[in-house]
C-alpha cells in the first residue's frame, strides 16, 4: 500500500534521507524509530508530498505521490504530533469541515458515529475544540481518517505528550484501524508502544534505515538493546 | 462547506467587532447625509418664501426702479438630488442657491454657504466616505491573514492533505468573506434607500455598481498581497501602509502637485480688476464708461451719455464695467480651475480611492464640475435679468408697471454625463490585473 523506492532527500548538500526502501502493506503498522533528526519526519513529509524527493519514489497504492498528488492524497490521512483544529468550531464541526475539504459528505449522525468510534466521549462532540485536550484532538484526527475511509495513515509522533491512558487508547484505535486493512506509517520515540502496537519496526539513524524487523521477532528488552546499539 | 467556513469566520471576535463598527459607521454616514438633505430642504423652502417677501417689501419702499433693482435679489436654485446625501462632496460649501442682484456678477458669484468650520476641516462623514476610506480597512482586517492564519495556527498541513486544491480552498474562504462584506454593504445601502427615500434611477444604480466594484478592487488588492504568502504581521503592515498611501498620501500629493502645476494668480487679479473696473469709474468722465458700455450693448446706444451728476444708466454701466474689465482674468481663472480638475481626474484614474470619490460626487452631482456648471448657469441667469431690466431702468419705468409677483426662484440642473465604461474601466482593470497576478502567484507555489 505504501512503498519507498530508493527514496532520498538532500537539503543544501546535506543528506536528510539517504536512498531508502521499505514497504508497508495493508493492515501493517510500520513504526519508524530513531533520534531527532534521523529522517523520520522527512520520510513522512515525502509521502505527504509536502517536500519533493531528491531521488527515488514514494508510492501510495502504487501511485507516485509527486506525479499523482490528488489521487494519492485521497487515500491518506495525516495526524501530526499536535493536530491543530479550529478552536472556535466544535469537534463535530471540525470533522465536518475537514471532511468537507476532502469532498466527504455524510449526515450528521454518521459524523457523530465516527467521533464515537474514535473514542471521543459524546458530551464533547458539540464543545468547541478550544476546550479539548490533546488526546481528544487526536481522536478527532482518527475520526477524520474514518470519515475519509483512509487506506493509509501517516502519523508523526502522535502519542508524544499524551498521558499513558490516552496513549493506550490511541494505540487501540490504531490496532482497530489496522484490522480494517489500513496501512499505517508512524514515526515515534515510544519503544514500548512500537512493540505493542506496531507490526513492523524500522530504525533510522542519520538519514538511513539501519534496521527493519517485525515485532513478533523480538521482545521488549532486546528491542531496547538493539535500539541503543544503533544509536550509539 | 461554505456554511462551516462562514461559521468559523463569524465566530471570531475581531470579525464581529469590525462588522459592527462598519454597520455603525454606515448608519452614521447615512444619518449625516439625511441631516445635510434636511438642511438643504429647509434652505430651499425658506428661499422661496423669502424672495416673495423681500421683493414685496422693497417694491413698497422704493419709487425709483433703478434704486429698487439695487436691492432686489433673484434666486437660481440647483436642488441637490436625494442621492447627494450619500456623497455630499462640495455641496456643503458651494451653495445650491444662488441669490443675485443685477449688479456686478463677479463680486457675488463666489459667495459660499456658512458652515461650522470644524466640520469643514474634518470633512463630512457621509456614506461615500465610509465606503471609500473605512470599508477597505474592514476588507484588510478580513483578508490579511487569509492564508497565514492557517499556517500560523498549524491547520494548513491538514488542509493541504485533505483538500485537492489549496487554491480552491482559499477561494472558498475568500468568497465567504466577500459575500459577507457585500451583504453588509447591501444592508447599509438598503438603509440609506429607506432613510433618504432615494429614487431608483440610473444614478443610484451607478452608485451601487461603483461601490461594489471599488470593494472588489480592495479584495483583489488584499488577495494579491496575500498571494506572496508572507506572515500575518507582514501582510497587515503592508496592507495598512498601502491603505495610508492610497487614502491619504496620494490624494494629498496629487492635490499639491496639481495646485503647483497650475497656480491661479488670476483669482486675485480677477477680484482686483472687478473692483477697480467698477470703483474707479466714479472718478472718471461718464463718457468713458458709457462708450465702453455701448460697445458691449449697442442696442442701448439711444440712451446716450447722461449729463446730470448721478444717473441710474451710468450707475449700472459702471457696475457692468466690473464684469467687463475683469473678463480676461475671470476666463483665465476658469480655464485654470478646469485644468486642475482635468489633471486631477486624469491622475485619479490610477488611484482608485480618488477615482471613486470623483465618481461618487459626479453621480451625486456634488462635484466641483457640477458647481462650475451652476456658475455658468448663474451667469446666463444674471445676463437674462440684466437685459430684461436695463431698458426699464434706463427709461425709468414706474415701479408699479412691473408684475413683480412673477419673479419666483428659478430652477436649474447641472447635468453630469458620466460615461459608465470609462468610469468603471480603471477600477475593473486594476481589480482584474491584481486578482490574476495573485492567482498566478498561488499556482506557481501550490498546485505544481
Amino acid at each position: 500500500m505504501l512503498e519507498a523506492k530508493q527514496l532520498s532527500k538532500t537539503y543544501q548538500g546535506k543528506e536528510a534521507l539517504k536512498p531508502t526502501s521499505f514497504t508497508v502493506n495493508k493492515g501493517d503498522i510500520f513504526c519508524l524509530l530513531g533520534a531527532n533528526g534521523a529522517g523520520k519526519t522527512t520520510t513522512i513529509n515525502l509521502f505527504l508530498n509536502f517536500i519533493q524527493p531528491s531521488g527515488g519514489q514514494a508510492l501510495i497504492g502504487e501511485k507516485d505521490v509527486v506525479k499523482e498528488p490528488i489521487e494519492t492524497k485521497k487515500l491518506l490521512t495525516y495526524i501530526p504530533e499536535n493536530l491543530m483544529l479550529y478552536p472556535n468550531l466544535s469537534g463535530l464541526e471540525n470533522l465536518e469541515y475537514f471532511s468537507g475539504l476532502a469532498n466527504k459528505k455524510y449526515p450528521k449522525e454518521e459524523f457523530l458515529k465516527f467521533l464515537t468510534e474514535a473514542g471521543l466521549q459524546a458530551d464533547a462532540h458539540d464543545k468547541r475544540i478550544s476546550t479539548y485536550s490533546k488526546g481528544m484532538r487526536q481522536k478527532v484526527g482518527i475520526a477524520l481518517a474514518l470519515a475519509k475511509d483512509a487506506q493509509v495513515l501517516l502519523l508523526d509522533e502522535p502519542t508524544s505528550g499524551l498521558d499513558p491512558k490516552a496513549s493506550n487508547e490511541f494505540s487501540e484505535l490504531l490496532t482497530k484501524l489496522s484490522k480494517k486493512g489500513v496501512a499505517t506509517l508512524m514515526a515515534t520515540h515510544d519503544l514500548f508502544r512500537a512493540k505493542e502496537t506496531g507490526t513492523h519496526i524500522g530504525m533510522m539513524r542519520e538519514g538511513s534505515l539501519v534496521e527493519q524487523l517485525t515485532t513478533d521477532q523480538i521482545n521488549h528488552t532486546d528491542l531496547e538493546k538493539l535500539y541503543l546499539k544503533h544509536m550509539n | 462547506m461554505y456554511l462551516l467556513i462562514a461559521k468559523q469566520f463569524i465566530r471570531s471576535k475581531v470579525v464581529q467587532l469590525s462588522l459592527l463598527l462598519l454597520l455603525a459607521l454606515g448608519i452614521m454616514g447615512v444619518l449625516i447625509g439625511k441631516q445635510f438633505l434636511q438642511k438643504q430642504e429647509r434652505t430651499l423652502s425658506n428661499v422661496t418664501q423669502h424672495q416673495q417677501a423681500h421683493i414685496a417689501r422693497n417694491v413698497e419702499l422704493h419709487r425709483e426702479i433703478g434704486l429698487l433693482l439695487y436691492y432686489l435679489r433673484f434666486t437660481l436654485i440647483d436642488q441637490p438630488d436625494r442621492i447627494a446625501g450619500l456623497s455630499i462632496g462640495q455641496r456643503d460649501v458651494n451653495p445650491s442657491v444662488q441669490s443675485i442682484t443685477i449688479r456686478t456678477l463677479e463680486a457675488q458669484l463666489h459667495d459660499t454657504d456658512l458652515n461650522n468650520p470644524s466640520n469643514l476641516q474634518s470633512g463630512n462623514l457621509d456614506l461615500g466616505f465610509v465606503i471609500i476610506y473605512l470599508l477597505p480597512l474592514v476588507v484588510i482586517a478580513f483578508l490579511f491573514n487569509l492564508l497565514s492564519e492557517e499556517k500560523e495556527a498549524g491547520t494548513w498541513r491538514l488542509i493541504a492533505v485533505q483538500s485537492n486544491s489549496t487554491l480552491r480552498f482559499l477561494w472558498m474562504k475568500l468568497s465567504v468573506r466577500m459575500l459577507l462584506t457585500y451583504c453588509m454593504l447591501g444592508g447599509i445601502l438598503l438603509f440609506a434607500y429607506l432613510i433618504l427615500s432615494l429614487p431608483v434611477n440610473r444614478q443610484l444604480i451607478t452608485f451601487i455598481l461603483v461601490a461594489i466594484l471599488y470593494t472588489t478592487f480592495w479584495f483583489a488588492f488584499c488577495f494579491w498581497v496575500v498571494s506572496f504568502q508572507r506572515n500575518s504581521s507582514f501582510n497587515a503592515l503592508t496592507l495598512l501602509s498601502a491603505w495610508l498611501i492610497l487614502a491619504v498620501l496620494l490624494p494629498a500629493s496629487v492635490n499639491n502637485y496639481v495646485a503647483n502645476l497650475y497656480p491661479v494668480p488670476e483669482s486675485l487679479a480677477a477680484m482686483v480688476k472687478q473692483r477697480e473696473g467698477y470703483h474707479e469709474k466714479w472718478d472718471m468722465d461718464k463718457k468713458i464708461t458709457m462708450d465702453k458700455f455701448y460697445t458691449h450693448y449697442p442696442q442701448f446706444k439711444k440712451y446716450g451719455v447722461p449729463q446730470e451728476t448721478f444717473n441710474w444708466t451710468w450707475y449700472y454701466a459702471m457696475q457692468q464695467m466690473g464684469d467687463d474689465e475683469s473678463l480676461k482674468e475671470r476666463m483665465a481663472m476658469r480655464a485654470k480651475i478646469k485644468q486642475r480638475e482635468n489633471a486631477s481626474r486624469w491622475l485619479a484614474t490610477a488611484i482608485p480611492t480618488m477615482h471613486t470619490q470623483f465618481l461618487f460626487n459626479d453621480i451625486a452631482r456634488t462635484s466641483l464640475s457640477s458647481h462650475l456648471q451652476l456658475l455658468d448657469q448663474t451667469t446666463e441667469f444674471h445676463e437674462r435679468l440684466r437685459l430684461y431690466f436695463y431698458p426699464k431702468i434706463f427709461e425709468n419705468a414706474p415701479v408699479k408697471s412691473e408684475d413683480w409677483k412673477k419673479f419666483k426662484p428659478e430652477y436649474t440642473r447641472a447635468e453630469n454625463n458620466i460615461n459608465i465604461t470609462f468610469a468603471l474601466l480603471p477600477l475593473f482593470l486594476l481589480t482584474f490585473g491584481l486578482a490574476s497576478w495573485g492567482v498566478f502567484n498561488f499556482r506557481k507555489t501550490n498546485d505544481a
